[in-house]
This record gives C-alpha cells, sequence and structure tokens, in this order.
C-alpha cells in the first residue's frame, strides 16, 4: 500500500504507465464499499470465478489459499475440472445473475473468459466493489481499457492482470540492467513470439452445426455480434477471430511486451504500421511485424519497438554466439548504443560474466497470483494493476488497428499516427471507430 | 550491332559484358558460329532464328509472343488442351508433348529454344538443348536447386550458346538508373538493402497462389489432356492432383521455387549488378510455421555479402508474403510505399527504387550522364545474341549465379534446418558450393532426380 522507495530512486510506482503516475492508489477497507469485509491478511477471501476452464481453471488453483465460493461459465464440458475440483462452489452460467446473486458473499472475482467478454465482466463486479484478475489482454478494444483503468481507480478496488511473467526474477534483472546504464541508451528493441496459438488467416465458416446442449451459445457470444454457433470458435480458437479474441498480439504481447515497458519506461506511441500475411476482417493474421514508435521519455530517446509473430523474427545479432538459440520460441532484443540484450542478459555470454551486477533494487514478487491477493487483502498494489496494465493494453491493442488498417494505410502511403492522451488516431478517421466497438443489444459496460 | 562495342573503350563508359555481374565477368564470351558445334547452321542477323518453345501455355505463350518476328517450328507442353491457345497462334509449328522427343526429331530444324516449364523441369530441358548447341531462353528462376544453376551456367560456356534468363526487367531503364545513381555515389557507399514482394500474395489481401499448405489427400483422376507422367518429370512420383496445376506448383517445394524464387531473380538483378554482388558469405531466415510440402506463407532471409571492390560489406534482406521493411522515415507522409520495393540504404542517403527519397533530394540531384547502354529488349537482347551478336543482359553466366544465391534462400528455408538455423548462419562457400558449418544442409543444394531423368 504504501509507496515503496528503491534506493536508486525508482519507486515501483514510477514503473508504471503515465496514466497511472498520475494518480494515487490508496486502498480503502471493504466495508466502506458497501461490499462484503474482505477480513485483514491473515482471514480468506471469497472469491468467484467467471470463465473457470482451461486458462481460468489455472488462475483459481493459484488461488486456492482462499474461499472458492462460485463459478461461472458458460460451457459445462469446459467447466467440468473446476466443478469436479470444488465441489462446494456455486454454479453459474451467466456471471451476471451470479454477481447478483453472490454480491453479499464474494470480496473478489477472477475473469478469464474470452477476450471479448473481459470488459462486461471486469467492469462489472469492479461496480460492485470487487476486486478482479482477470486475464490479458485486459480487454478486447481501446476504449474498454481505459474505461476498466478509471473505474478500478474510482472504486479503489485490487486489480491484477494475467501477465504473470512480470512478477518473474528476470523482469526484475532486465529493469536492474537497462537503468544501470549495461548497453546504453536503447533506440531499437525488437520482441516475438512464434509458438503456434491458434488457427488464423482464415474466412468465417459457412456451415451452422447446432451449438452442443452444454454451451450457452449466446451468453458466450456476450457483447459480440451475433452470428451463429461453430465449433472453429470454441474453445480456445476464438483468439484469431476479431470479434472475439485479439490474434497473437493480444494473447502474447501483454506477457512480452511488459518488460520492455517497465524497463524502458513506455508510454503512449507516436505511431504505429504493420505489415502481414494477410489481413482479412474476420482473422488475425498467420504471421504480422507491428512497429512503434515511442517518444523520448525521462531523458531516454526515442525508440522503435518492433514485434514479430507467426514464425518471424528480427536477424540473429552479430553477438550472439554461433551455436546459441535465438531466444526462445518469444524473446526481446534490446539494441543498446553500447550493446545489446537477449531476454535478460547481455549477448555475447562473456560479457554477461564480465558485468558487474548492480545492486538488486527492484523489490522481488511473492508470486503474481498472490501480489493480487495480498492486495486485495490491504497490502501494496500489485505490479500488474490496472493503472499499469490498462495502458500496457491500449499499446498492444493499438498494433491490432495498425494491422486492421494495413490495407487502407497502404494506400494512403500513412503510418498511423496515434494521440494516446485523447485516445485518437490522428491521420487516419476511418481507424477510430475501432478505438471502440459496438456492443450486442442489451449488452454495455 | 551495339552501341555498346563503341563505348567500351570510352572513359567513364561501360559496356554491356561490364554491366554484368561477377560471375560473368571472369569468363570471356565467344560466340562461335554455329556449324562449328554441328548444329543448325549460323543463323545470319539478316535471317530468321527457328525456334522450339517447351512449355508454351500461361507464361511460356507470352515468351514465345516475345520472340515470334523468329520462326516458330515446334512446340511442347505436357497439356495440350492447357497449350491450345499457342497451337492456334502457330499453325504450322509441329506438335510435342516430350520435349526429349521434339530435342530428338527437331534437333536439325531448330537453332534455338525457350523453356517456360514449371521450374522442376528447367534445368532437364534446358541442359539438353544446350547439349545439343541450342540457343536457350529459359524463364526464371534458372533452376530448381543450387546445382542445376551451377550446371546450367557450366554447359552454356561449354556449348557456347547464347542464353538469356527470362527476367526482363534487367532490361529496363529503372535497372540502368539505379545503377548509374549507385555507381554516383548518390547515397554514399551501401552497407544494407532490402527487397521485397507481395507473393505469393496480390497486394494485400489476395492470395496469387497457396503456400503453408499440406499435401491433398484425395487423388483424383488426372485430366485426359495432361501427360502427368511428363509432368512431374525428374520430380519425386506422386499422384495427380489439381493443387499442383496449372500455375499453383509455384508454392510446392517439389516443383517450385516459392516466392523467393519466382520473385528473386526479378527483384534481385538490379542489386546485383548496381552493388556487384557475387556469392554471399552467410544466409539465415525466418519464417511461418507450416512449410513441410509448400513453402511458407510469409519469410525473411538476410544475405550477408562480402566487400567488393570499393564497395564495402552489405546486408540484403529478402521478404515476402506481405512482409516488408518499415517505412523509411524519409519517406513523405502520403506517398505510396509498394507492396513490392527495393531500398538501398547508404552512409549518405536512401534510395527506393531508382529514386532518393525524400523527393526534394531526387529533386536536387543532379544525375550522372549515362554509362550504361540502354537495351534494345530482353528478347531481342537473346535473338541478337543467337545470331552471333554480344551476350544477352542475363545470359546463364549472370543468371546461373543470380540464380544460385536466391535459391540459396529456399535452402536456408528447409523445414529440416528450421531448428538449426535458429542457431547459427549458414556459412557459405559460393566457389565450392557447400556449406562450411552445417554439412546436412549441403543435401539440399541438390535434389535427387526419379529414375529415368537425368541432367
Amino acid at each position: 500500500m504504501k509507496k515503496h522507495n528503491s534506493t536508486n530512486g525508482v519507486s515501483r510506482r514510477g514503473l508504471m504507465g503515465g496514466a497511472a503516475a498520475a494518480m494515487a492508489f490508496t486502498f480503502v477497507p471493504k466495508h466502506v464499499l458497501g461490499t462484503a469485509q474482505a477480513g485483514g491478511a491473515n482471514s480468506r477471501l471469497n472469491i468467484a470465478a467467471i470463465g473457470v476452464g482451461g486458462r481460468g481453471e489455472g488462475d483459481i488453483h493459484e488461488c486456492g489459499s482462499e474461499n472458492i465460493v462460485a463459478l461461472c461459465d458458460v460451457d459445462d464440458r469446459q467447466a467440468a475440472n473446476a466443478y469436479k475440483t470444488y465441489p462446494n462452489a456455486r454454479k453459474y452460467k451467466d456471471f451476471r445473475q451470479m454477481l447478483d446473486k453472490e454480491d453479499k458473499h464474494i470480496d473478489a472475482v477472477i475473469v478469464a473468459t474470452p477476450d471479448h467478454t473481459h470488459a462486461v465482466a471486469t467492469m462489472a463486479a469492479i461496480k460492485m466493489g470487487k476486486h478482479v484478475y482477470c486475464e490479458k489482454p485486459l480487454t478486447h478494444d481501446i476504449w474498454e481499457a481505459r474505461q476498466i483503468a478509471e473505474a478500478a481507480r474510482k472504486a479503489k478496488v485490487a486489480t491484477q492482470l494475467g501477465n504473470q511473467g512480470q512478477a518473474s526474477e528476470g523482469r526484475r534483472v532486465l529493469c536492474e540492467l537497462m537503468w544501470a546504464g549495461a548497453i546504453g541508451p536503447v533506440r531499437e528493441v525488437h520482441s516475438w513470439c512464434n509458438r503456434y496459438i491458434s488457427p488464423r488467416g482464415m474466412g468465417r465458416p459457412g456451415d451452422t452445426p447446432s451449438a452442443p446442449k452444454e454451451l450457452d451459445w449466446d451468453l458466450w457470444l456476450g457483447p459480440s455480434p451475433e452470428r451463429p454457433y461453430h465449433p472453429a470458435y470454441l474453445p480456445f480458437s476464438w483468439r484469431g477471430w476479431w470479434d472475439f479474441g485479439t490474434g497473437v498480439l493480444g494473447d502474447i504481447g501483454c506477457h512480452q511486451l511488459d518488460p520492455i515497458f517497465r524497463a524502458l519506461k513506455l508510454g503512449y506511441p507516436t505511431s504505429v504500421e504493420a505489415c502481414s500475411s494477410g489481413v482479412n476482417q474476420e482473422t488475425a493474421p498467420l504471421a504480422s511485424v507491428v512497429r512503434y514508435e515511442f517518444p523520448a521519455r525521462e531523458g531516454l530517446p526515442p525508440l522503435t519497438l518492433t514485434w514479430y509473430d507467426g514464425g518471424l523474427m528480427p536477424q540473429r545479432p552479430a553477438e550472439l554466439e554461433d551455436g546459441r538459440r535465438m531466444g526462445e520460441a518469444d524473446d526481446n532484443l534490446f539494441v543498446g548504443d553500447k550493446g545489446k540484450i537477449l531476454g535478460y542478459r547481455l549477448i555475447p555470454e562473456a560479457k554477461m560474466k564480465d558485468f558487474t551486477m548492480p545492486p538488486k533494487t527492484e523489490p522481488r514478487s511473492p508470486g503474481h497470483h498472490r501480489e493480487w491477493i495480498t492486495a486485495c487483502k490491504g497490502g501494496k498494489p500489485a505490479e500488474s494493476n490496472f493503472d499499469w496494465a490498462g495502458p500496457l493494453t491500449e499499446v498492444v491493442l493499438l498494433g491490432n488497428i495498425a494491422l486492421r488498417m494495413e490495407k487502407q494505410l497502404y494506400e494512403k502511403g500513412l503510418k498511423l499516427y496515434y494521440d494516446g492522451p485523447n485516445m485518437k488516431i490522428t491521420n487516419l478517421p476511418e481507424a477510430n471507430p475501432y478505438l471502440r466497438r459496438e456492443y450486442r443489444k442489451g449488452w454495455s459496460l | 550491332m551495339h552501341t555498346s562495342n563503341n563505348n567500351k573503350n570510352r572513359p567513364g563508359r561501360l559496356g554491356r559484358r561490364q554491366f554484368l555481374s561477377t560471375g560473368a565477368a571472369v569468363a570471356a564470351f565467344t560466340v562461335v558460329p554455329r556449324h562449328v558445334l554441328g548444329g543448325a547452321g549460323q543463323t545470319p542477323p539478316s535471317e530468321k532464328l527457328n525456334i522450339a518453345g517447351i512449355g508454351v501455355s500461361g507464361r511460356g505463350g507470352g515468351v514465345l509472343q516475345g520472340v515470334e518476328s523468329q520462326n516458330i517450328v515446334a512446340l511442347c507442353d505436357v497439356d495440350w488442351a492447357h497449350a491450345a491457345g499457342t497451337f492456334k497462334r502457330y499453325p504450322n509449328a509441329r506438335q510435342y508433348k516430350d520435349f526429349r522427343v521434339m530435342l530428338d526429331k527437331e534437333a536439325r530444324n531448330i537453332d534455338a529454344v525457350t523453356v517456360a516449364t514449371p521450374d522442376h523441369v528447367h534445368a532437364v530441358a534446358a541442359i539438353a538443348a544446350m547439349k545439343l548447341g541450342k540457343h536457350v531462353y529459359c524463364e526464371k528462376p534458372l533452376a530448381h536447386s543450387v546445382f542445376e544453376a551451377r550446371k546450367m551456367a557450366e554447359v552454356a560456356r561449354e556449348m557456347k550458346v547464347a542464353t538469356q534468363m527470362g527476367n526482363q526487367g534487367q532490361a529496363s531503364e529503372e535497372t540502368r538508373l539505379m545503377c548509374e545513381f549507385i555507381w554516383d555515389g548518390a547515397i554514399g557507399p551501401v552497407r544494407e538493402v532490402h527487397v521485397w514482394t507481395d507473393r505469393p500474395l496480390n497486394g494485400i489481401n489476395a492470395v496469387y497462389w497457396p503456400q503453408g499448405i499440406d499435401r491433398p489427400k484425395d487423388t483424383p483422376p488426372v485430366p485426359e489432356t495432361l501427360d502427368w507422367d511428363l509432368w512431374l518429370g525428374p520430380a519425386p512420383e506422386r499422384p495427380y492432383h489439381p493443387a499442383y496445376l496449372p500455375f499453383n506448383w509455384r508454392g510446392w517445394w517439389d516443383f517450385g521455387t516459392g516466392a523467393l524464387g519466382d520473385i528473386g531473380c526479378h527483384r534481385m538483378d538490379p542489386i546485383f549488378r548496381a552493388l556487384r554482388l557475387g556469392h554471399p558469405t552467410s544466409v539465415e531466415a525466418a519464417c511461418t510455421l507450416v512449410n513441410n510440402e509448400t513453402y511458407p506463407v510469409a519469410s525473411m532471409v538476410h544475405y550477408k555479402f562480402p566487400a567488393r571492390g570499393d564497395m564495402p560489406p552489405v546486408k540484403l534482406t529478402w521478404y515476402d508474403g506481405g512482409m516488408r521493411p518499415p517505412r523509411p522515415e524519409e519517406l513523405e507522409d502520403g506517398r505510396a510505399y509498394g507492396t513490392n520495393g527495393i531500398l538501398f540504404v547508404g552512409d549518405k542517403g536512401k534510395m527506393l527504387e531508382n529514386r532518393l527519397i525524400p523527393e526534394s533530394k531526387m529533386k536536387e540531384y543532379k544525375a550522372p550522364p549515362q554509362s550504361i547502354p540502354r537495351s534494345p529488349g530482353h528478347f531481342e537482347e537473346w535473338i541478337r545474341a543467337c545470331k552471333g551478336g554480344e551476350p544477352a543482359g542475363s545470359n546463364f553466366d549472370h543468371a546461373g549465379l543470380l540464380a544460385q544465391v536466391v535459391l540459396l534462400g529456399n535452402v536456408v528455408l528447409r523445414p529440416e534446418l528450421k531448428e538449426t538455423v535458429n542457431r547459427t548462419p549458414l556459412y557459405w562457400d559460393g566457389v565450392n558450393m557447400k556449406f562450411t558449418n552445417v554439412t546436412e544442409a549441403n543435401q539440399y543444394l541438390r535434389r535427387e532426380y526419379r529414375k529415368g531423368w537425368s541432367l
């Protein structure tokens, strides 16, 4: 809760994006908000989960030290495991109903639905004063991310985005290396993810098989536009469909770009451009390259950040020893005036070995989910609270807009210029609707 | 016949010969009268060549139209329905299905051959023709493998036949301007060059031909008009499927050479000339994930070239499938940045295709006087060479080297080498045609032919 000052003067708060820096983050006892009493650090939270299959199930287990009191999923098949593991938890299909009925019994909510439902579920919980852990990316569009961050601030609830890599030792070492000037000023960063995430690069299926009886298709659709059920969308493969998921960039960007944002103190970019293996309005491309330009910040020079997915990568740096893998399936390469870092290590390895590590100034994490639980109980804010995660998600999702606008940008000979504080694309008005999508009737934030 | 002959000895002017890349420069190219070779008699410039076409539909038909000022005397295609249009255009030409039969029967009647089959048949057809002493025009890429490309250049030299690869852009004004500007030092020494194509896409959205797909499992019957066995030629046996032809063979490892093979010889040609490139010292690549049967959906290939004369080492990056380098900051907002392009990065500026950027810099630039002879046209170059004129601009000495380097990129994209390529660049010994650090990569320089086929 209290500001944690590190010895080099960079506080944990200072790591947060521009939007976060402006806000003081104070915890208010839960009863003031009219919700269930979270109790002291030693009592257990009562947690409800929305979307309890797949990753949701993992998140619930990570919070297994607390009481899991209610579970909600639109698909009994996906939820079967969680239902079995937590037989005493009350079961729901509609999160709105669950929140309504459980309001008095829960302190906190885990949201791990498909991306298109993150915001409506998270916002409903925040408005009731519930603490929220939400899977990444925070939302499906930029406007939602901004609204959610603002609402969380107002409601003074404890929040955490599901980018658990932020809690790692590696990202702390990276910050310490960078801030010690290990590679000098950084003007260029490359980030890539080459795991096969889900099917992409195809058109909408034409057949309309009937929905399985275990699935409430209308609830699964949530705020997304009406369309017939098809097994091409779920489970899991919704990630590639623009109406539901956010592509590889949305899926992995919040993981992968988080340490870059922290180490290099990034805020909003000034421009974005993208190229891909073929855009269509149904699914994300099989492969893409997205390039952001960030302005100078806090004495750091402007930099370009290039994202690659689908198997593409930057060229192998000359400093990397032959025989050494070009990172893992996903990695980051930092190009400084005085050297390079691959992942969390200077390259070549000889340079890393010669380097005297600076003191560990960054506080270590007790664990990503534990950070949130501690925050819910009145401890200090979790590291990926929505003040941090909101702007991060916005930047990630801006890349998707550049991808979807690839043809228009190409035809007009432009890259996309972005005014972050005003949430506006300044040189391509037809791109602005992608900042905020329309919800299906009956749904709102 | 060529003004370049007059230019050769003038200071500051370059003959066509000198315009060719380093590979070409080492081989003196002399045309020997045809009768010495035992083929048809030498054709004087005033007379017409007798030309046979192998692969005469699609692009093959276009090639024949390019040389139809001469006599088109024989046509060969494995699918006569597909070739019908060309057969109709040249009603007096004799028709064949098997180029081996045609070359055998027509040996005495023809001077020259055009080869525009799918890539996997280029080398066997072109070498058979050259060994008979026939001049050859062969579509790009010259061959399907690095070994074949080298062999074709060797045979052409040995047989002293006139050759030309189908990269017609080499004859353009643009190629010459690019060279003249670079040689003039318009952007200073060049250490980095980027070249990209949208293929296998066609623009931002459309697909030209599929890549990144698996082999079809169904085995529909072979169309009556097609000789599938002949179409397969030296490629490994497999059942017929319409996924392979016409045209879409380009995407399949066994038949085509992917986006890089299709466009690399076009777009790297001016770079090779302007930067006087030879063999690279290393090649690296990254690409999309599915490419066991077909080339990847998108790729990026990085070549490193050593210093050449007073030119510093240079990195060349190839992009396809929609990938391209970021817009250079010098490019004005609102100005087109193509789905195909070449970007030279010099110490003193940048050139997009043959224009300095930004445009204000181009306007200020005082272009040097023309130093490279202009072409009479890509096909005409070859026709003149066949009649004893000077070598065509993309004769196989030049094209063989260019195609080898282009096809090296495809070796690095092989799915079998993916993990290796993630761990090290492949170091290339061009003189000895081998990778020096990854011996298992060498097997992909050359493929095995189906029984009954050889070079």
